[in-house]
């Protein structure tokens, strides 16, 4: 049995506006910046290569990004469409492999091919006919590489964005990865690179070269991995979707940045009411909620509040969602980005209760988001809330 | 005129030389000793005063997967492996990836330095030339000539395979005039696949540029380009078997286009009608096999060779 793995990873440069071009044609060519435009000090979530070629930055003030780039257009960012346009994109690769690991609503996706070859064909070429899929289909024009892993796949899409492909044979891996900057190198951590621009060691292979004990002594228990992946050695698999725990997620960007209480409270409250309303439509109750807070300075928080029994009802999901932002805002720093999900997922049991009836409050309750729930479906999430809730944009 | 039975062949193999190429690689043994004809170039002396015409049988692309699960390539050989493994059976091969990803110089250089040193390369033009012509495809031209320039030598030939849609208008013959000047000093063949381009002042103004015009082998169907023994290039006549699966010819799965294995009767016939002509014409020729599929290409490359080689002693003029 042949061992070597083949592992494809598409990547849509700029997603965000991959995906505004495609809804308006208008738009290509043409510089671009999507942002949550309502307040002064929006930062930039994506922004077209001709916005990047005049300085724009992902997370940069907007108020900034306009002053590079004077001519882009300006978007609010559509998240529920970005994901739908991320669920085509997966149906696309699905016709070449099960085993498929796409990123959250980013545009990236790594299909492992291994062992499909006599179906459909070598690596490069089913690269190449998934990207001319994609382009035919969609209207979205993904850079893809070949490589041995996830790794070595990721870097080769990096070296030639924002368009290309790059192909890296097996047994290649140490000689591409050479002469490449650290920077492109998935899994080395900023301090890491600060300490080994210290040893004036900037390209992967001069960390290649440095052998293992050496690494372990500035390194210590890290030393392992960056000696492997200096040298393209990964051994993670591609996790296809099936074997990923469900989840239910919502995130918002904040207009201006805040750190006011009420605000962020009202934030997460909403998101949690978007993830009741998204498990009762699909009859799921979930067991675990997750909060991640993005700050202004780069810097991110990230906890979770785990129940004995799933639930979907609004009432518990705020409280719990609360709770958890309790637990995950500890700083004063502005806080940029909210992202509540709901995991361990499962479905509500139709089952009937043996025992006593449940209370008329529990009861109210039900139905009260039962009504809510009608008028959600027939009006649009946002058109009825409750008090604790502010509208997300 | 018939190839075998002792009538008089148009094939004028008049003596076969079997030169012997450098050592190289020899691999294990299902991918040499099955018939080692493959491995050699075949001279044969044409008759119109150039002298020997070198014959170099290979296949189009080396690294298959699926050589291996056919036998081709022992069990558990390696992506890194095959390409000594092929030089030990074949003494050219076409390099098919440089058509999904341009040239890079520093990876065919690699590639080059670990092959055995026999080996000979025809390398296909970038797709973004030819079949996704993007707005720079120049620049891509200058790119394409920078990167197989580290094949120095050893480069035969490149391969400008045109696409079936590709036909004989005023647009499309100003930009291939212009790629081929802009190709200017390298070893250039041309495949048609529109039948348009089939008439003879293509011809003449290939001749003139001295670049090769492929003659294919593909399957019988309207609107492809036929089958021609039409040598533009006396320094090299090109051919591309592509096998004749109808069916699968147009099904988008390259696995269903190219699965189709050549009979030892189809392969004479075609030598008596096609390659006795070109050998004539030409002072080295070299055909692929691109019906890579189940380890075809290379059953059928090695089975042309020793067609070739065999009938070194039936010399007819």
């Amino acid at each position: 049995m042949n061992r070597e793995r083949f592992v494809l990873h598409l990547n849509v440069a700029d997603f965000a506006v991959a995906v505004e071009r495609v809804v308006d044609i208008s738009l290509r060519g043409k510089p671009v910046i999507v942002a949550p435009l309502q307040a002064a000090r929006a930062a930039v979530h994506d922004m077209s290569n001709e916005a990047y070629n005049d300085g724009v930055r992902k997370g940069m003030l907007l108020r900034q990004a306009t002053r590079l780039c004077r001519s882009a257009q300006l978007l609010p960012p559509r998240f529920d469409l970005y994901q739908k346009a991320m669920a085509a994109f997966v149906n696309e690769a699905r016709q070449y492999s099960p085993v498929l690991e796409p990123g959250i609503g980013d545009g990236h996706l790594f299909l492992d091919i291994t062992g499909t070859h006599r179906l459909i064909g070598t690596a490069p070429d089913v690269g190449w006919q998934l990207r001319k899929r994609v382009r035919k289909n969609l209207g979205i024009d993904p850079i893809w590489s070949v490589g041995v892993n996830k790794l070595v796949a990721k870097v080769a899409t990096r070296v030639v964005k924002p368009l290309g492909e790059y192909i890296v044979g097996p047994g290649e891996e140490e000689s591409f990865l050479a002469p490449l900057p650290l920077l492109l190198l998935p899994g080395v951590q900023s301090r890491e690179r600060a300490r080994l621009r210290e040893f004036n060691i900037k390209h992967i292979g001069q960390l290649a070269a440095v052998e293992k004990k050496q690494l372990y002594t500035v390194f210590g228990t890290r030393a392992e991995t960056l000696y492997n992946i200096s040298r393209g050695k990964d051994d993670q698999l591609v996790q296809p979707q099936e074997n990923q725990s469900p989840v239910i997620w919502r995130e918002h960007a904040i207009p201006g940045d805040s750190a006011d209480r009420r605000l962020i409270e009202g934030v997460v409250a909403a998101l949690s009411v978007r993830i009741g309303y998204a498990l009762r439509d699909a009859g799921m109750v979930g067991k675990r909620l997750v909060l991640r807070l993005d700050y202004i300075d780069g810097g991110n928080a990230i906890r979770q509040v785990s129940l004995r029994r799933g639930i979907s009802d609004d009432f518990t999901l705020q409280s719990m969602s609360l709770l958890v932002l309790k637990r995950a805002w500890g700083r004063r720093a502005r806080i940029r980005r909210c992202r509540l999900s709901c995991e361990r997922l499962h479905r509500k049991s139709p089952q009937l209760s043996l025992f006593p009836e449940r209370p008329d409050s529990d009861r109210k309750k039900e139905n009260v988001l039962s009504a809510l729930d009608r008028v959600r479906k027939k009006f649009g999430a946002d058109s009825v809330r409750f008090g604790s809730q502010v509208p997300l944009h | 005129m018939e190839w075998s039975g002792g009538l008089i062949h148009c094939f004028l193999l008049k003596h076969i030389e079997l030169d012997d190429v450098a050592p190289g690689v020899r691999g294990a043994e299902t991918a040499t000793n099955d018939n080692m004809q493959s491995l050699k170039k075949i001279s044969v002396p044409s008759a119109n005063g150039h002298g020997n015409c070198e014959v170099m049988v290979g296949t189009c692309g080396y690294s298959y997967l699926e050589w291996v699960d056919s036998g081709f390539y022992p069990p558990e050989t390696k992506s890194s492996e095959m390409l000594g493994l092929y030089g030990g059976c074949f003494p050219i091969v076409e390099l098919n990836y440089t058509w999904y990803q341009m040239a890079r110089g520093d990876a065919l250089s690699r590639m080059a330095d670990a092959a055995p040193p026999h080996l000979l390369f025809s390398a296909k033009l970038t797709r973004t030339i030819t079949h996704e012509r993007v707005e720079d495809w120049r620049e891509q031209v200058t790119l394409y000539r920078h990167g197989i320039a580290s094949l120095k030598k050893r480069l035969l030939s490149i391969l400008v395979q045109l696409p079936p849609d590709f036909d004989r208008t005023i647009n499309n013959r100003c930009f291939l005039a212009e790629l081929l000047d802009r190709l200017h000093g390298l070893p250039v063949a041309v495949e048609f696949r529109h039948r348009s381009w089939a008439v003879d002042e293509v011809f003449s103004e290939l001749e003139r540029r001295a670049v090769s015009l492929v003659t294919v082998d593909e399957p019988d169907l309207p609107g492809l380009f036929p089958a021609l023994d039409v040598v533009t290039n006396p320094a090299l006549f090109y051919v591309r078997f592509h096998g004749r699966n109808i069916q699968g010819w147009r099904s988008g799965n390259m696995q269903k286009k190219f699965d189709y294995d050549y009979g030892e009767g189809e392969l004479q016939q075609w030598c008596e009608r096609y390659l006795s002509s070109m050998v004539h014409r030409s002072d080295r020729g070299i055909i692929f096999f691109n019906n890579h599929v189940r380890s075809q290409a290379p059953r059928n490359a090695r089975l042309l060779s020793s067609l070739i080689a065999e009938n070194k002693e039936r010399l007819v003029v």
